[in-house]
């Protein structure tokens, strides 16, 4: 057993589940969603992609691609949540909350594939 | 970047073969280069990765901290801050800005909590920056760095260049002749120095420099040896291991490239050869070459000495080296190089060697030529000639003192071998001195500049003195008694346009009626032609006059500067042309030249 790939599975599974628990519920109830996931969410996924750094290989490239994706999709929510309750001075209306959670809807989508390829890349270790 | 697939389908159907059946593999070579540049901003990344993540832990701590401890506002009601303040007021904290405490002043439990942040976040940047600053002077990262630039430049080289490995005392005088020449070079060596002297030196063009081993092919490719534009790849180091891989690898890779190595052993020579097109330069070998031509062809000699000596110079009248009974004292590579060289011109020879040979030679002499005792076992009062081949530069030049206090009219032959000492051997006078750096730059310079005075230089031996005497003769008469500038005039559209009209209309033209002055053509211009070359096969040595000229044949001239221009505009301008050919002043305007032809 491999601490480093522990770890590094540990992080990917991690921001899709965190991700996950955020998205889910009514897309336009704030009650549904937590910020502290939120919080949690771009913290964890920004480790996972730290820990991609400098991998040369085509599958380390296409996993540090994703979970960049997945950060921007993230940033882009705190942003529009941010300017919902300080900026807009509304609060979490159902439209902009719908906004911040399809956003990290899209991060979800990317942390999956993430999730796939570590399948993927676990199954084909095992088959050498 | 490549489509991957296209790649595979030329990989399974592409037979295409060299000239000599080998498979090409250029594409391959080329492949390997792209990963390279990448890979330094892969190590930064690599190396960052754990500094990184501690400060995003650290932040989200911080963060996380300041929205869970519970604070007052202005009137004292309970408030709590939210992520966005959090963030906020942690990104100046920790970036030491400071703007105070925002919205709200803290309660002493933020303060606590805040006054714990700081501390920590100091310490993640400060591991950050100084990981940073560690890769920065890391000595792999530089070595990364300096090979991704080293890299771009050589790809980025515009022109045809030649590739040198190994710049010592030989790489430096080739480079310099080179750059001068308006060639570009591409410099592999071993060590540090050199490569950092590449900047002090004073070059035209911008030369490429890699501190890599060249016995290596990834340095090779690194160095753009698979590049198309690389014409020549050269192997100058002092390891002749390393001058063999070099062989090996251009030949290998690139069997069509111009390979030139240097080595003073015949084994390794041969060994080589063995790879195909490699041309051998020993320099000991050449340098015997040189005296066994001096010594039974003088005027041959000094028609070699004159072409490649350095335009504009004069050179001095030379003693002919005698025949009679020669010494050389040290019994290394050149020594028996070069009694080798002596013993086949039917000369005999005495050799003084402090080490016991295995040879079992009569004429050998144990002993130190330094002394006294030995020198005169030799009997020098008898000898005509004396060779100072050792290796060390100090003893060379007390034998050549000792030897001449003895015998002053002995022929003094000197090998020189660190060029520092130059003005030690110029003062001390002798007649010949054998500078390997010296033999071998030349050697390599008129192979790769001018193959055809290469090719006419291996002709002159053969062609017997009478000739070789006629025409010192007639380039000091026509150019005078400095060394003639030498370059090639190709009968061919783009390079002569004139003459290829000339020749295209089935117009006779002789060789002799080319070189008239184009100011007064009863006079000839101050240029005799060496070689003209028709074709791959046939050539003529110092072609008389009246020699016919087609198109297609390349002429090789020497003469002095203003006779090139002169003969440039005869190439390049009709009028010109025809006032040298034909002896009239043609018409140089359009309309001219229509009334002219209207009436004919």
């Amino acid at each position: 057993m491999n601490l480093e790939k522990v770890i590094f599975g540990f992080f990917i599974v991690l921001a899709a589940t965190l991700n996950f628990g955020f998205v889910i519920g009514e897309i336009d109830d704030p009650l549904h969603h937590n910020v502290f996931e939120l919080f949690a969410t771009v913290v964890v996924n920004l480790i996972a992609t730290v820990l991609k750094f400098g991998d040369r290989t085509q599958i380390g490239a296409v996993h540090l691609s994703t979970s960049l994706v997945a950060d921007l999709q993230l940033i882009a929510a705190t942003v529009v949540w941010a300017y919902a309750e300080y900026i807009a001075g509304t609060g979490l209306t159902p439209h902009l909350t719908a906004s911040v959670v399809s956003l990290a809807g899209g991060a979800l989508f990317a942390n999956v594939v993430s999730v796939v390829m570590l399948v993927a890349e676990t199954v084909s270790f095992h088959r050498r | 970047m490549t489509n991957p697939l296209l790649a595979f389908w030329q990989q399974l159907f592409d037979t295409e073969e060299d000239a000599r059946g080998r498979p090409r593999i250029r594409m391959q070579v080329d492949s390997a280069h792209p990963e390279r540049a990448t890979s330094t901003i892969f190590l930064v990344l690599r190396r960052m990765r754990a500094p990184l993540i501690a400060l995003i832990v650290i932040y989200a701590i911080a963060v996380l901290g300041l929205v869970l401890i519970p604070g007052q506002d202005a009137e004292g009601r309970p408030w709590r801050m939210g992520f966005f303040h959090a963030f906020y007021f942690m990104s100046y904290t920790a970036t030491t800005i400071g703007f105070g405490e925002i919205p709200h002043a803290f309660t002493d439990a933020q303060r606590l909590w805040v006054t714990f942040a700081i501390y920590l976040t100091v310490i993640g940047w400060a591991w950050a920056i100084g990981t940073l600053l560690a890769l920065s002077q890391d000595r792999g990262f530089r070595q990364a760095l300096a090979i991704g630039r080293f890299v771009r430049r050589v790809r980025a080289l515009p022109e045809p260049f030649v590739l040198i490995a190994g710049y010592g005392q030989t790489g430096r005088r080739l480079a310099r002749s080179l750059d001068a020449l308006g060639r570009r070079i591409v410099v592999v060596d071993i060590a540090q120095e050199p490569i950092d002297e590449l900047a002090l030196e004073s070059f035209r063009a911008d030369v490429p420099g890699l501190v890599a081993d060249a016995r290596s092919p990834q340095t090779l490719l690194l160095a753009g040896l698979a590049h198309e534009r690389c014409e020549a790849a050269i192997a100058l180091t002092n390891d002749d291991e390393a001058n063999l891989a070099v062989a090996m690898t251009g030949a290998l890779l690139r069997p069509e490239l111009l390979l030139i190595a240097r080595t003073v052993s015949r084994p390794v020579a041969e060994r080589m050869r063995a790879f195909g097109a490699t041309e051998v330069i020993n320099p000991f070998d050449l340098f015997g070459d040189y005296v066994r031509v001096a010594l039974r062809a003088p005027a041959s000699f000094r028609l070699i000495e004159w072409l490649t000596g350095v335009p504009g110079s004069t050179l001095p009248r030379r003693r002919e080296p005698p025949r009679g009974r020669w010494i050389v004292c040290g019994f290394g590579r050149f020594g028996r190089e070069i009694t080798a060289d002596l013993r086949a011109e039917g000369l005999e020879v005495t050799v003084i060697e402090p080490a016991a040979t295995a040879a079992d030679d009569p004429g050998i002499i144990n002993g130190h030529g330094t002394e006294p005792a030995v020198l005169a076992q030799a009997k020098l009062e008898t000898a005509v000639g004396l060779v100072a081949a050792t290796a060390n530069d100090v003893t060379n030049l007390s034998l050549i003192a000792a030897a001449r206090a003895i015998n002053p009219g002995l022929f003094l032959i000197g090998r020189q071998n660190d060029a520092a000492n130059v003005p030690l051997f110029r003062a001390i006078g002798v007649d010949f001195a054998l500078i390997p750096s010296r033999v071998i730059a030349q050697e390599v310079l008129a192979r790769i500049t001018s193959p055809l005075l290469f090719r006419f230089l291996a002709m002159v031996p053969a062609q017997g003195e009478a000739r070789s005497a006629a025409l010192v003769a007639r380039l000091a008469e026509r150019c005078g008694e400095e060394v003639p500038a030498l370059w090639r005039v190709r009968l061919a559209a783009d390079t002569a346009p004139a003459l290829a009209r000339w020749l295209a209309e089935g117009r006779r033209l002789a060789l002799g009626d080319l070189l008239r002055d184009p100011n007064d053509r009863a006079s000839p211009v101050a240029a005799v032609p060496l070689l003209v070359v028709r074709g791959d096969a046939s050539s003529a040595f110092a072609p008389v006059d009246d020699t016919p000229l087609a198109a297609g044949d390349e002429i090789l001239l020497a003469g002095v500067p203003a006779a090139r221009r002169a003969l440039d505009a005869v190439c390049h301008s009709d009028p010109t042309r025809d006032y040298v050919l034909l002896g009239r002043d043609a018409p140089s305007g359009s309309i001219w030249r229509w009334i002219e032809r209207a009436p004919g």
